[in-house]
């Protein structure tokens, strides 16, 4: 059983650009992809190579343009009408979505279309809400009863090390310590999948290696998949059963790498410094038409 | 009486001391407890706090109250009346009273400070400025609230969603540009001279300010919060309620502040118009007797109230919106 099926996907932006004439932006073109239940997959590759979008598209926050998502066996969102679709069909669509955004899970009633959690490089906690109170809201929103959610909620916090900052504002709270409030938010809910985009990226380079080590540990014995979308390789190469190499332009899968290093792994040790090199010299390649390109 | 409330957390000196069980006299009874179970937590630095918290109850609501509007004038007053600012206000002053009374200005158009404060302090014994005062202010908050009623709904629900925004909002954009002092013929061939006609003046000057600055802030909440509250199961009201506006409840403040300073104007146009009671109406009286230091005290009263008006509104923002606070 494959916890994402991604079949065929593609993604065009039209742009209108400054002269108000019409063109259109490949993003992601044509990728097909299975990822196994509990793996942690690298999505790796250059900036602008369409790893943000495909990333969303996993998670139900854009919608393909040709091909379709599957979360656990189920449809993500449903597929624009494309051009060549019959005219009614483009109304039926139109007249579904016309009052709700076809991102939307429901009008009135908390429940995740799919059983994913998503984290973002800038964090993507309320400020509005204290640490303790973010925790809850999300187990809220996942209709967990009322009096399991403290218990969920401290627990976790514990776990990364938040049960002294419970009260305070993200406003409050360092970088790492806002990486850590997201993690834990995505873990409290239990999700099947979680999808995060660049998560360590805004963090210092100490912070961010006990960060990749707490969250190996969090997810050690869970069957969560983990999808996580970086620049940094030698992060990659730490953390992932298997790596998915992007290119750009259209954005599409160039390569893909199955590391089969054994648990714990060691940072720098000889077989992952291989690898790193590996991927190292496809990148270059593969941006080498792009000048100095920063990856 | 012993209360028991299950699933509280008592936090000392930001350590978890208990949590899912706690016996405290009158536990529930207490406003911070209340007050800590609805934020889930309750946080307070030492034993010793509890029992402080515990007396501040004791000391009974209308002395919190008083506390608390005491903490707003202290806060309004020394925050406006800084130092600084005194420097330059003071020399202002004093010119102000002297240029008149040296014949340096035309004392019948610019009387000097103290004429001014003595009419006040007349005007203020014969009790009728009073009630021009009070009913004023009634107009002003009728016109105001129902500003708001409508407003702050109409704003969130055009920020939220795309195609009530496009159904309703170009509607209010064609007829805004209208100034709002233009609808007062209509108003007074519609509902006369009185009451109703004036609160609707006042309404309409502060409608719009509310209701753009509102759908503004409402349209431009971080797509980034959305996704994320969306991809854990939020619903289109939770959303509404939860993200939206807790992120523009700053601004949604900030937008009843322009609607306070358009409603003074609508105020004092509406009584001037039609009207026989109200600041705008003394004002309009004053003129018509000459009376420079009347019109001066109205003038002062007015500025007064939108400045007030406005330090209370700063205040609710720093209550209601905590989390902006930096490190
Ligand atoms: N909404 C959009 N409209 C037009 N172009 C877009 C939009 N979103 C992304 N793109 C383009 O798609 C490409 C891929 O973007 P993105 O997925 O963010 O890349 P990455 O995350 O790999 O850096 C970029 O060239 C970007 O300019
Ligand atoms: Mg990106």
């Amino acid at each position: 059983m494959y916890a994402i099926n991604v079949d065929n996907v593609t993604k065009f932006f039209s742009v209108i650009n400054e002269d108000k004439t019409a063109s259109g932006f490949t993003a992601v073109s044509s990728v097909s992809l299975k990822i196994e239940t509990g793996k942690i997959i690298s999505l790796l590759g250059p900036s602008g190579c369409g790893k943000t979008t495909f990333l969303e598209m996993l998670g139900g926050l854009q919608a393909p343009t040709e091909g379709s998502v599957y979360v656990d066996g189920k449809l993500v969102l449903e597929t624009p009408p494309s051009i060549d679709s019959t005219k009614k069909e483009k109304r039926a669509y139109k007249r579904k979505y016309r009052f709700i955004s076809p991102l939307a899970n429901s009008m009135w009633r908390n429940r995740p279309k799919h059983d994913i959690a998503m984290m973002f490089q800038d964090y993507a906690v309320f400020p509005w809400m204290t640490v303790f109170q973010n925790v809850i809201f999300a187990l809220k929103l996942r209709n967990v009863p009322k009096r399991e959610r403290r218990e969920r909620a401290l627990h976790q916090l514990k776990k990364v090390g938040l049960d002294n900052a419970l009260s305070k504002y993200p406003a409050q709270l360092s970088g790492g310590m806002k990486q850590r409030l997201a993690l834990a938010r995505a873990l409290a809910v239990q999700p099947k999948v979680i999808l995060m985009d660049e998560p360590f990226a805004a963090v210092d380079i100490l912070t961010r290696e006990r960060l990749q080590d707490e969250l190996l540990k969090l997810i050690d014995e869970t069957d969560i998949t983990i999808v996580l979308v970086t620049h940094d390789i030698s992060e990659a190469v730490y953390l992932s059963d298997e790596i998915v190499v992007f290119s750009a332009n259209p954005g599409t899968i160039r390569n893909k790498f199955t590391l089969d290093i054994k648990r714990p792994r060691r940072r720098n040790s000889s077989e992952a410094l291989e690898y790193e090199e590996r991927i190292q010299s496809l990148l270059k390649y593969e941006t080498k038409h792009l000048g100095d390109y920063a990856i | 009486m012993v209360a028991t409330i299950k699933g509280g957390i008592i936090l000392i000196r930001n350590k978890t001391l208990a949590f899912f069980r706690i016996n405290i006299v009158h536990l529930l009874r207490l406003p911070f407890v209340r007050k800590a179970r609805n934020r889930d937590i309750l946080s307070i630095e030492t034993p010793e706090q509890l029992c402080c918290e515990v007396q501040e109850f004791h000391c009974g609501a209308i002395k919190r109250i008083l506390r608390e509007i005491t903490s707003f004038l202290k806060g309004a007053i020394l925050n406006t009346f800084t130092p600084a600012f005194l420097v330059i206000l003071v020399p202002l002053l004093l010119l102000w009273e002297l240029l008149p009374r040296f014949g340096i200005v035309n004392y019948a158009l610019i009387p000097s400070l103290s004429t001014v404060l003595l009419t006040f302090w007349e005007m203020l014994a014969q009790r009728q400025f009073l009630h021009d005062i009070g009913d004023s202010m009634v107009k002003f908050f009728a016109g105001l609230g129902l500003a708001i009623v409508v407003a702050v709904p109409l704003g969130v629900i055009t920020g939220w969603n795309v195609a009530i925004r496009k159904r309703i909002l170009p509607l209010f954009q064609m007829l805004s540009p209208i100034p709002p002092p233009a609808w007062v013929p209509i108003t007074i061939i519609f509902f006369g001279v009185g009451f109703p006609m004036q609160t609707f003046l006042i309404f309409l000057g502060s409608f719009y300010p509310i209701l753009f600055n509102t759908f503004g802030a409402v349209k431009d909440t971080e797509p980034r919060y959305l996704a994320s509250a969306r991809s854990f199961g939020a619903s289109e009201f939770t959303l509404i309620l939860r993200v939206y506006i807790p992120s523009a409840l700053g601004a949604i403040i900030m937008s009843i502040r322009s609607g306070v300073s358009a409603g003074l104007i609508m105020l004092v146009i509406a009584e001037m118009y039609g009207g026989s009671s109200g600041i705008g109406f003394v004002l309009n009286e004053a003129r018509s007797f000459f009376n420079v230091p009347r019109m001066m005290v109205g003038m002062m009263t007015l500025g007064f109230i939108g400045w007030f008006l406005v330090e209370i509104l700063k205040y609710a923002e720093s209550k209601l919106v905590v989390w902006k606070g930096g490190r």
